[in-house]
């Protein structure tokens, strides 16, 4: 009996510390934000403190206002979910359901394309955009996206297609539906929940990317990611700031996060080699 | 489920849907008609990623100097056989090779220790999995500046403080090469290894329960059932993180990018970060597509050979 407590504590006491270690960064990032520059730099750490929404007035309203970035981040993101949903969801769909020769190879290429090094793709792009002066541009931006974003949807949409019993497009095919109709009426509704996790997945990985960002993007369009690195500087770092332009970059993404929690397993592994842009 | 999806689509078996019985005539409608639905995504790949890689190729023949434009010419293999007599690209190798192999270890031991503690539990397991979500959905960018600026930071960040009350002083985390490497490593660790924790535990929670309770009636021990069952069971969604895990760590980027910029030094910089400098700090784009290419080469070679340690059972 003794050693079933003994174990049972050890146990809590195990995980209570795996929970602490993985929460702790971002709830002192939270708790950063509300604090004032002295209490921040505060030696021990200060858990107690009396909270201002300072930090967020001036990163909202200041004169380096985070505002215009989290548009263009949200502009990227959903730009890039739209055009990669309207071209994923056909493709997926024949992947997963026509009988034509060569298929599988389609499919295979389709996955080959996600083992490609961000950075090899970015410097010939990066020479290309700044021929047609498509750098610092939404199309510019959006459009490399397509590289990573591409591939993981097609892919998690097959899965989702795949799940449609078959009968349902026989019954329809013999009703006289052409195939077109079929996939409009019959199918799509059928995959709606797929195509709502597929979406919070790609607008993620869209707002989380760093690298294509890094390179493509200017003084017009900066995504947060980037802007962060306005409040760090070799002179001074503006703590409070960055503490909160941190959680207002992590606040979209864990409440999708959130929203898409029963799904994420099969969203993370899905095509089996790599999870989208995010590295 | 999801284990067992993504086994099927590694063979490719996923592409071949179960007879339907549609007659010859309507083979070739059928053929038009997913044509028409495929040829959108092959157009926007192939001009997002074949085609790039295609140049990327081609511009590793030339020297393409953005600094020296008037250098400029195609020069053959002389990137790479620059490349391979140049120390930092050894260097920036070695450190890629570390990093992947230690981020890998750490996320899997560790992902699966987890797993096995977390799987039986009664109470708290959602809480377990919700906080486990928070780190893989975050940019990685952003988690780098966090660590670097909140926990890393001596003498205020967290980090250093917990240091120095355990006595082992403040330490320059991000200025000393050695512990520069190692707190990279921590923090990718940090990370991922909630992805190793949900995918293993997906995948133990989908494990038969008659076969544990055969072995409990044989009296097998709580080792015994690990090694014997727990282990070769779980083999395939091991391999399946290991591989995935190894592909990202590979390209690591934004959260060394954040943190250490690949310094001090180059002590943190992972090849995929010294192309990235070749190409856009220091502006020789010919250079530094023969880097990526060689990153590209030995992102297929790793691969490759985890892909054949899966098939081999």
């Amino acid at each position: 009996m003794k050693t079933k407590h003994l174990r049972a504590i050890g146990l809590l006491v195990v995980t209570g510390l795996f929970v602490i270690a993985w929460a702790f960064p971002i709830l002192w990032s939270v708790l950063n934000s509300l604090k004032n520059e002295r209490d921040v730099l505060a030696y021990p750490p200060k858990f107690f403190f009396e909270p201002t929404f300072a930090a967020y007035r001036d990163v909202i309203f200041g004169p380096q206002s985070i505002l215009p970035n989290l548009w263009s981040s949200f502009v990227i993101s959903a730009g890039t979910t739209v055009l990669t949903m309207l071209i994923a969801i056909p493709a997926a769909y024949a992947l997963a359901r026509l009988r034509v020769p060569g298929s599988r190879w389609a499919g295979f290429y389709v996955l080959a394309t996600q083992m490609l090094p961000p950075v090899g793709i970015i410097i010939p792009y990066f020479l290309i955009l700044r021929n047609i002066g498509w750098m610092d541009t939404y199309q510019g931006i959006i459009l490399i996206y397509l590289s990573f974003s591409l591939p993981f949807a097609i892919w998690l949409m097959v899965s989702y297609f795949e799940d449609i019993p078959f009968e349902m497009e026989e019954a329809a095919a013999v009703d006289g539906a052409s195939r077109l109709t079929t996939l409009r009426r019959i199918i799509l509704p059928q995959v709606q929940g797929g195509i709502a996790v597929t979406v919070v997945f790609v607008f993620l990985n869209a707002w989380n990317e760093f690298l294509f960002a890094v390179v493509l993007s200017g003084n017009t369009v900066r995504p947060v990611t980037i802007a962060m690195f306005n409040f760090v500087s070799v002179e001074q770092t503006l703590w409070t700031q960055l503490a909160a332009v941190s959680v207002l970059a992590m606040l979209p993404v864990v409440i999708l996060g959130i929203i898409a929690q029963k799904h994420i397993v099969k969203g993370l592994t899905v095509g089996a080699v790599k999870g989208g842009g995010r590295r | 489920m999801t284990l067992a999806y993504s086994d099927a689509a590694q063979s490719g078996a996923a592409f071949s849907p179960p007879a339907t019985g549609h007659v010859d005539v309507m083979a070739k409608r059928e053929r038009r008609f997913a044509v028409a639905l495929l040829a959108p995504a092959f157009v926007a790949l192939g001009a997002t990623t074949t085609f790039p890689l295609l140049y990327l190729i081609w511009t590793s023949t030339f020297r393409m100097d953005l600094a020296m434009p008037f250098m400029d010419g195609f020069v053959g293999f002389e990137n790479y056989t620059q490349l391979l007599a140049d120390p930092r690209f050894w260097q920036t190798l070695s450190v890629s090779m570390i990093y992947t192999v230690t981020t890998v270890i750490a996320q899997v031991a560790l992902g699966l220790a987890l797993a096995l503690l977390v799987m039986n539990m009664k109470r708290g397991q959602g809480l377990f999995r919700f906080i486990a979500i928070l780190p893989v959905v975050l940019s990685p960018a952003v988690v780098g500046m966090v660590w670097r600026s909140f926990m890393l930071t001596p003498e205020f960040g967290v980090i250093d403080y917990l240091s120095i009350s355990a006595g082992l002083g403040s330490q320059n985390w991000l200025g000393d090469p050695f512990l520069a490497l190692v707190s990279v490593i921590v923090i990718h660790t940090w990370q991922w290894t909630p992805f190793a924790f949900m995918v293993l535990l997906a995948s133990l929670a989908s494990l038969p329960d008659d076969i544990y309770e055969a072995a409990r009636i044989d009296r097998a021990g709580p080792w015994q059932r690990f090694w014997r069952i727990t282990l070769p069971l779980l083999r395939p969604a091991i391999v399946m993180v290991v591989i995935m895990r190894t592909m990202v760590a590979l390209t690591a980027f934004a959260a060394i990018f954040t943190v250490t910029g690949g310094g001090p030094g180059t002590a943190t910089e992972i090849l995929n970060l010294y192309a990235y400098r070749k190409s856009f700090t220091e502006l020789s784009m010919g250079y530094g597509s023969a880097l990526a290419v060689a990153l590209l080469i030995v992102t297929i070679l790793i691969s490759a050979v985890l892909f054949l340690i899966r098939r081999a059972k």
